[in-house]
């Protein structure tokens, strides 16, 4: 064969050198890249092998579930179906997918195009279950956020729906059913105060639940009540599991044993139940029964607490208004949370635990009993009240003074007073003038100036004032117990005459909290034995075991332990100490019984079959709100309303206290609700015991 | 045809080397798969491709490559019409031209215009070997590939064109460019790659640009890719994790494992000795192709076979660059062992041309 043109001549045998030279340069360049990846860094490469498969996974656990103290649920967990779609996982075509986000908007009733995702605001503020963007715009955001993750199109659907798409889900590929535990308060607004609210974890303090296994995004924690206050106990411990996961993201495999998730503790509350909705109930249709007699309702917030002196259990803590925790059972809605936070009658605050109010006569327990254990005056001496006495108002012993009226409440009604009073007398009437006298002292009926102010701050601090309770809620106020130091420091003036009277009652710089109030007069009601106010009855594990049992903690008794500090003449501390006659508590116990039998509750108690013993508190005030409102007027200032009782009297076994913010009078607004819980608590009591109270 | 002279001259050694990386190639995909459904039949299309391919290289090895030249025009016409006929009527698939669905499989014609360019631009060279070395000699060549490549960069594809340049250029090399064209044409490559890059399409930018700028946060796409084609070499180690046992590959955190990143599986189950030992067969192929042009009779010859070892080099040579993240992701295989038919029966075609060039050398 011969072909035209070609012949023998070859290529120059230094161009194929040169492209030779290339090669081993370039196959060099490889080897040796090569050589140090696999061999010199092969180990770090491994480890992120190792690391791209293997996966530790947080198994969520189940918080714990609390009750009242009948075993009736408070708080539980309960399912909330989510419909996902994993973007990952939608088929190929478009096609498909469109059919399958037209079927499935046609059962849940999502569009499947709506909302506008080119506008960056909607983008930056998306967040799953809460948007008004169709299935396709959410799609579209998971897709560009983590194609892999399922992402929620609608949330907490109707179980029924759930169980349609649920059978749709072999054909539709991406399509699934998320259960989601949330957590369900079936009593909700009834004990929403106590109960409190989860949310998400914080950013601060993400760090710390996550070294203990949280998922941020997953799991939430206590924002308030108890939820907040035994979080610790509540959360439980996330389980683990370590586990090989393919490329898609999916589980393949467990490498190690799991580590099962340890539930919550659940919690039985002191509470009960039936008699929360009492006192509430109490406590509204109260007030509601004065607005409606007013042109505009003037009575919107109180707070009523009961409690087992002889143990400190709280059986009713009502703070009213408040909120509906159901609301924020899966996110805080921000319309609600700003609404809950610009209501001027604060609705997230515990007015039970939190609002610090003058507390008015009820105070004026510690007065008398300090004033008898330091033998200011005995019971029986009679003390005149001609309604209105003047004193001279001192800053320095040396201060010549002004004179200035101090009036008991009668006077501005009938200008006149309650004539001759004894201790016990003064106690039941209220009776101010008595108190002004015991307490700072007149001319030569009450020489030394009476108690004074140290002392009765003695007495008002060993009662429970001044200091928090140790309730096991977050944000209990401490009130104030004003001493002239304290005012020094926090007034800049100096302590005046005055001011020691104007204490005396409970008024002027003195601040207490509902519960304070209460613990006071537990403290007198359980003969000196002060209970630490409790709301956990016991903690129970997954099984019903009991964990942590009942046991009252006795802080401390007045009668036994040296609570009193004594002071020289001079009203310097002499560093030494003092209990509190039983006596003293006891001539105060009598001195409360009568203001039932023939005092200041009289009327309001009359036909209540159990005895009891109480006090009333119509506490003037002037803050900020009644200043606003342009109703503090000298000589007729708004006032809160207070009764704080007990029963039976004998031997107590409830201690009741009820406040109304600008409630007027305590015997018409406070009293009658204290008295509704105690009836309440008797029925109660009989009808757990057996006894029917009628046929 | 059939006579003694051409299995005394049929290249055993590299017939032999082409069959094992064929071999390992239908290993590899079977291990490559790793439970994907998708991919599931490539093994037994990848193995219809290899039996295919040795028919397709017998059948061209047979015939005397001498008969080729008197073809070429026909060849050029057939090329430029295939090629124009998919850019106007081809299916658009992966936002691009390149595929002749024939309902069973895709087929590629760039990848066999790619082995007949190489015939083609041979013939060329061959003929003009007397001629003069001047701009004209270089200008005709250079018309006569764009004619072609103009519609493979319309489909778009890059790579291809790129490949096709690189077969042209190799040649104008073999067959005698003069030094100071070589660097005329540098410097005037240089310009025209900085303006050239403004015209290339948005995705093909990015693919140069993820490669020069690599964006840390960047968890899907070529970025993420690579960055796992690098964690699944290094996992290798020395000795590699085991045939069927590389957890980057078995739990298909490496991508397209089968097709451009099987270089990538290979370095994990078979570690830095296997990898030595592919890259050995793959250039001895190479060195194989540059044997038989050195022995081949004529220009012509010498040319296809250098053509062809060029070609199997810069294939292999710009997988492998993109595997170990030393170049930006373009779509070449390697040679022989990535999944692909068109690739594989291009390839065997070549080689068919090249065992051509050695069997029928001493006819004349």
């Amino acid at each position: 064969m011969s072909f035209v043109g070609s012949n023998n001549k070859k290529v120059d045998s230094w161009r194929v050198f040169l492209f030779f030279g290339i090669m081993i340069a370039v196959v060099l360049f490889y080897v040796y890249r090569l050589f140090s990846m696999q061999v010199l860094e092969g180990d770090n490469y491994l480890a992120a092998a190792e690391g791209n498969r293997v996966k530790e996974l947080s198994v969520q656990t189940q918080r714990g579930i609390i009750y009242d103290r009948n075993g009736f649920v408070l708080a539980r967990n309960v399912a909330a179906y989510n419909i996902v779609i994993t973007p990952a996982l939608l088929p190929e075509d478009e096609g498909s997918t469109q059919k399958i986000y037209r079927e499935l908007s046609k059962i849940i009733g999502l569009p499947v195009n709506q909302g506008d995702i080119e506008d960056e605001e909607t983008v930056r503020n998306f967040t799953p279950c809460f948007n008004d963007l169709g299935i396709a715009e959410i799609v579209y955001m998971g897709t560009t956020n983590a194609p892999f993750r399922p992402i929620q199109v609608s949330c907490d659907v109707d179980p029924e729906i759930a169980m349609i798409v649920r059978e749709k889900v072999s054909v539709w590929p991406g399509v699934d059913i998320e259960v989601e535990p949330v957590r369900e308060y079936p009593t909700g607004q009834l004990t929403s105060e106590i109960i409190g609210f989860l949310g998400p974890i914080s950013a601060v303090e993400a760090d710390y639940y996550e070294e203990l296994g949280f998922v941020t995004e997953r799991d939430k924690v206590g924002y308030s009540g108890i939820e907040a206050s035994m979080n610790e106990e509540l959360m439980g411990l996330s389980g683990k599991r370590t586990v090989e996961v393919d490329g898609a993201g999916q589980v393949i495999r467990d490498l190690e044993l799991p580590i099962a998730p340890v539930p919550g503790t659940n919690i039985r509350l002191t509470i009960d139940t039936r008699l929360q909705s009492a006192a509430k109930t109490a406590l509204i249709n109260e007030m509601e029964f004065w607005n409606r007699r007013l042109p505009e309702p003037q009575f919107n917030n109180g707070a009523v607490i009961a409690m087992d002196p002889r143990t400190g259990e709280i059986l009713a803590l009502v703070s009213y208004p408040t909120f509906e925790n159901n609301r924020m059972a899966r996110v805080i809605p921000g319309y609600y949370y700003n609404q809950l936070q610009e209501d001027p009658q604060k609705p997230l605050l515990n007015h039970a635990i939190s609002a610090e109010h003058p507390p008015g006569s009820v105070y004026k327990m510690a007065a008398a009993i300090g004033a008898l254990n330091e033998g200011v005056v005995p019971t029986d001496k009679k003390l005149f009240d001609p309604g209105k006495i003047t004193i001279v108002q001192k800053f320095t012993p040396n201060d010549p003074g002004v004179p200035i009226d101090f009036v008991c409440y009668t006077y501005k009604d009938t200008g006149a007073g309650h004539g001759d009073v004894n201790f016990f007398e003064g106690v039941a009437l209220s009776c101010d003038v008595y108190f002004y006298k015991i307490g700072g002292g007149y001319l030569d009926e009450v020489p030394d100036g009476g108690l004074g102010v140290l002392r009765l701050a003695e007495y008002a601090k060993a009662l429970g004032y001044g200091s928090e309770t140790g309730i096991e809620l977050f944000g209990e106020g401490d009130g104030i117990v004003p001493t002239p130091a304290w005012k020094r420091r926090n007034v800049g003036e100096n302590w005046s005459t005055g001011d020691t009277y104007i204490a005396t009652i409970g008024q002027g710089y003195v601040l207490a909290t509902p519960i304070q109030v209460l613990l006071s007069f537990a403290t007198i009601a359980n003969d000196g034995k002060q209970m630490k106010p409790t709301l956990i009855y016991e903690q129970l594990d997954n099984e019903g075991n009991v964990v942590v049992p009942f046991s009252p903690t006795m802080t401390k008794d007045i009668t036994q332990d040296k609570v009193i500090q004594i002071f020289d003449e001079d009203g310097l501390p002499t560093g030494e100490y003092k209990s509190v006659d039983p006596w003293a508590i006891e001539m105060a116990q009598e001195g409360m019984r009568l203001a039932v039998l023939d005092g200041t509750a009289t009327n309001v108690m009359d036909g209540f079959t159990i005895s009891n013993a109480g006090k009333t508190g119509t506490a003037e005030y002037c803050d900020n709100v009644a200043q606003e409102k342009g109703i503090c007027e000298r000589g007729a200032w708004p006032s809160h309303a207070w009764y704080a009782g007990y029963a039976p009297y004998e031997d107590p076994e409830i201690v009741v206290v009820t406040f109304v913010y600008n409630g007027k009078e305590g015997a018409t607004l406070a009293a009658p609700v204290v008295r509704k819980v105690m009836e309440s608590y008797f029925e109660l009591k009989a009808i757990d015991a057996g006894l029917e109270t009628a046929p | 045809m059939f006579n003694r002279s051409f299995w005394r001259q049929f290249d055993y050694l590299l017939f032999g080397t082409v069959l094992i990386l064929c071999v390992f190639s239908v290993a590899m995909i079977q291990s490559a798969i790793a439970g994907n459904e998708d991919i599931a039949d490539s093994v037994n299309k990848q193995l219809i491709f290899v039996i295919g391919g040795i028919v397709v290289m017998f059948v061209v090895a047979f015939v005397d490559y001498r008969y080729l030249a008197s073809l070429t025009s026909i060849m050029y016409i057939f090329s430029f019409l295939l090629l124009m006929g998919i850019f106007i009527i081809g299916s658009a698939l992966y936002g691009s031209a390149r595929w002749f669905d024939t309902g069973v499989i895709l087929i590629q014609p760039s990848e066999l215009v790619k082995i007949i360019m190489i015939v083609i631009l041979a013939d060329y060279f061959a003929k003009t070997q007397n001629q003069p070395k001047n701009l004209f000699w270089i200008a005709k060549s250079f018309i006569m590939t764009a004619g072609i490549v103009v519609w493979i960069l319309l489909q778009p594809n890059l790579s291809m064109s790129i490949v096709i340049f690189v077969i042209w250029f190799s040649l104008l090399w073999y067959g005698g460019l003069p030094t100071k064209y070589l660097i005329i044409f540098g410097i005037v490559g240089l310009v025209v790659g900085i303006i050239g890059f403004n015209y290339l399409e948005p995705y093909q930018q990015e693919r140069i640009l993820t490669f020069a700028f690599p964006d840390p946060n960047a968890r899907h796409g070529n970025e993420f890719n690579v960055e796992q084609a690098k964690i699944s070499i290094g996992s290798g180690g020395l000795f590699g994790q085991g045939y069927g046992h590389g957890t980057q590959v078995q739990l298909r955190f490496l991508k397209v494992r089968h097709t451009d990143f099987i270089f990538s599986a290979i370095s994990e189950e078979f570690g830095f000795v296997g990898t030595l030992v592919i890259i050995a067969l793959l250039l001895f192929v190479v060195i194989r192709c540059f044997r038989i042009g050195q022995s081949s009779s004529d220009m012509f010859g010498a040319l296809i076979a250098y053509g062809v070892g060029t070609l199997l080099f810069f294939q292999m040579a710009v997988n492998i660059g993109v595997n170990l993240n030393v170049i930006p992701v373009t779509g070449l295989t390697l040679p022989f062992v990535s999944y692909g038919g068109s690739s594989m029966i291009s390839l065997m075609l070549a080689i068919g041309f090249v065992q051509s060039v050695s069997a029928h050398r001493h006819t004349t």
